[in-house]
């Protein structure tokens, strides 16, 4: 089974990118209706599962098809996790077989590497490379993505401990080694991504821009060159740097994602399918409709998030605070709301360290509904309540119960002190997008008509 | 005259550096904030409330980091926000030790987003997306009695 992962195919051409090339051949000609006919679909089945490893709750996985640039060298890689909270692909050792890729040169023909340490001090660790990637049809042709782990260079990235010669670092926490594996934190294979790769894709273009085209800060930076194994960090013009897919995507269906997912029972289920649709209103199938526009900050988030009688605001992005306001990441596996102790009256409260559900929300009484949940966009674009259910999360993944994709899944968002509304936030994980259709618009592409989100927006 | 004042100028940076402890931040004392000030080369400011101090230290990275000090003179908490997470070898002081040995049962991990570490002296807690990273870490026991965690933001 675990040769199941992803299958290397070389030389197998994906027969709608091919589709595509052809109609891309045909332009300049006439507009003949043969022309018409050659519109690249632009869908991709989604699934929701436990992922390859066996191991996720409420992973959301795709297929993706890299190539040699130009060529018809493709890798056909399954279980790449779709995530909105993160930009770019990366894909996890191996998952390329034999199909080899063009590495990213700069200073010299020294391979670019890239550097992130996650908030959970794990980290990602490999070079940038050149490929055509094709998702459900539509081609975003010679774009930089992330080999991790397939590093020539030192097998750790420069840390706050051992920094490059000009006090530049990555790694500002030491990762724990009872905790991350071995070496610690790295996650760079599919056992520990759970996942074959990350398909980033959300609201922004990249993921550092114009802060790492010179090296203008040196806490937590991501671009280096290794020559001779001693690490240096560099910038990079943006075309070299991890960027979304899908805004890279050749034709007009590039300024965002409207991804449909089914409703599952309380209880959960063991998968579910659906779709990816590429592109917002530049086509009939991926029209806004009656959906709720909600403008995002300049942080991607919604800059406040009422709940019973309190404001959750995101004092990170205007620099006053440790609260993140809420947002929408298919990336996060439960509804990351608020905090036990502000939630006590509903029943709620942390599971137990030691039981199924730790780390989660476990509900005394049955189900928890925590109705009126007032979103806010940005500049007041986008005002709408939603009701969400918190159901135990001890009996919802204990042992015998084989499902893995839960829409009622809950955990305490503890991203500040003391767990108050002050400093929490409200994440709102895959269980969000069970039963609804919910478009991720790019900041900086072109906005559907009507639409004022200058950061991006978010629409269900 | 002007080369008088500035030899007292380096004398008197010389003795800040010479003076800064070692280890700095959180169960330090509150000179300690001088050598996080200098690690960071941050902005310092300080607010007195009535029963705590607010040191925030605030650099041209976007870096901010508060501590919170007691009256007694140690740093009890500490709050973060900015791109990135700041180096916490420097600012967890010897909890550094207690973040680096936590076992699973005091681990909360949310995949590649964020992790709480929850034992009798340390709580810490750290969560990053989109290129932001907030967090916070504090010693229970050095919390004075009369202050509410809330207090730390």
């Amino acid at each position: 089974m675990k040769r199941q992962f992803f299958s290397a195919a070389t030389a197998t051409p994906f027969v709608l990118g091919v589709i595509s090339l052809l109609a891309l051949a045909g332009c300049g000609g006439s507009n003949s209706s043969a022309a018409k006919t050659t519109v690249v679909s632009n869908t991709a089945t989604l699934t929701a599962g436990s992922g390859p490893t066996g191991g996720i709750v409420n992973g959301l996985y795709v297929t993706v098809t890299v190539c040699q640039h130009g060529t018809t060298t493709c890798a056909t890689i399954n279980n790449v996790q779709v995530d909105t909270g993160s930009i770019g692909l990366r894909l996890a050792q191996g998952t390329l077989g034999s199909v080899t890729l063009t590495p990213i040169l700069v200073n010299n023909a020294s391979p670019l590497e890239q550097c992130t340490q996650y908030g959970d001090t794990s980290y990602s660790w490999g070079p940038m490379e050149l490929a055509d990637v094709q998702i459900g049809g539509e081609t975003a042709s010679n774009i930089p993505v992330q080999l991790l782990g397939q590093i020539s260079a030192p097998a750790s990235p420069p840390s706050a401990t051992n920094p490059t010669a000009g006090g530049v670092s990555c790694l500002e926490t030491t990762p724990n080694p009872n905790l991350l594996g071995t070496p610690p934190g790295n996650e760079d294979t599919v056992a520990t991504l759970g996942a074959n790769g990350i398909l980033g894709i959300g609201g922004f273009i990249f993921d550092c821009g114009n802060s790492c085209t010179t090296v203008s800060f040196t806490v937590g930076y991501p671009y280096y060159i290794c020559p001779n194994g001693t690490c240096q960090a560099v910038g990079v013009p943006t075309a070299d740097q991890i960027v979304n897919p899908v805004a890279q995507f050749t034709g007009s269906d590039n300024n965002g994602v409207m991804i449909t997912l089914p409703s599952v029972p309380s209880s959960g289920a063991v998968s579910v399918s659906g779709t990816m649709n590429f592109g917002i209103a530049t086509r009939t199938d991926n029209a806004l409709g009656n959906a709720v526009i909600y403008a995002l900050d300049p942080c991607g988030n919604f800059p406040t998030v009422n709940f019973g009688g309190n404001p959750y605001t995101d004092t990170a992005c205007n620099n006053t605070g440790t609260g993140m306001g809420g947002f929408l990441d298919t990336g996060s596996t439960a509804l990351f709301v608020s905090d036990a102790n502000t939630l006590k009256s509903f029943g709620i409260f942390d599971c137990a360290s030691g039981t199924a559900g730790f780390g989660l929300y476990c509900v005394s009484g049955g189900t928890a509904t925590l109705s009126g949940v007032n979103l806010v966009g940005f500049g007041g674009v986008g005002s709408a309540t939603i009701s969400l259910n918190i159901n135990d999360a001890t009996t919802l993944l204990s042992p015998n119960n084989n499902n893995a994709v839960f829409n009622d899944l809950g955990g305490d968002s503890v991203t500040g002190g003391g767990g108050s509304p002050s400093t929490d936030s409200w994440d709102l994980g895959l269980p969000f997008f069970l039963g609804r259709t919910v478009f991720v618009g790019i900041a900086g592409t072109a906005m559907p008509a009507g639409v004022n989100a200058p950061n991006g927006f978010v629409a269900f | 005259m002007i080369d008088y004042a500035k030899t007292i100028l380096s004398a008197l940076l010389v003795l800040v550096l010479v003076s800064a402890p070692a280890r700095a931040g959180l169960g330090q004392p509150e000179a300690s904030v001088t050598s996080d000030q200098l690690h960071m080369k941050s902005e310092h400011r300080v607010q007195d409330f009535q029963a705590y101090k607010l040191h925030e230290l605030t650099n041209t990275e976007g870096a901010v980091v508060r501590e919170y000090v007691s009256p007694e003179g140690t740093v009890f908490g500490i709050t973060w926000h900015g791109r990135s997470t700041p180096d916490m070898n420097q600012l967890l002081g010897n909890y550094v030790n207690n973040f680096a040995t936590a076992t699973r049962d005091q681990t909360q991990i949310r995949q590649r987003r964020g992790i709480t570490v929850k034992t009798n002296d340390f709580v810490y807690t750290n969560f990053c997306r989109m290129g932001v990273c907030t967090g916070s870490a504090y010693a229970p026991k050095l919390l004075p009695s009369n202050v509410s965690v809330e207090v730390m933001r």
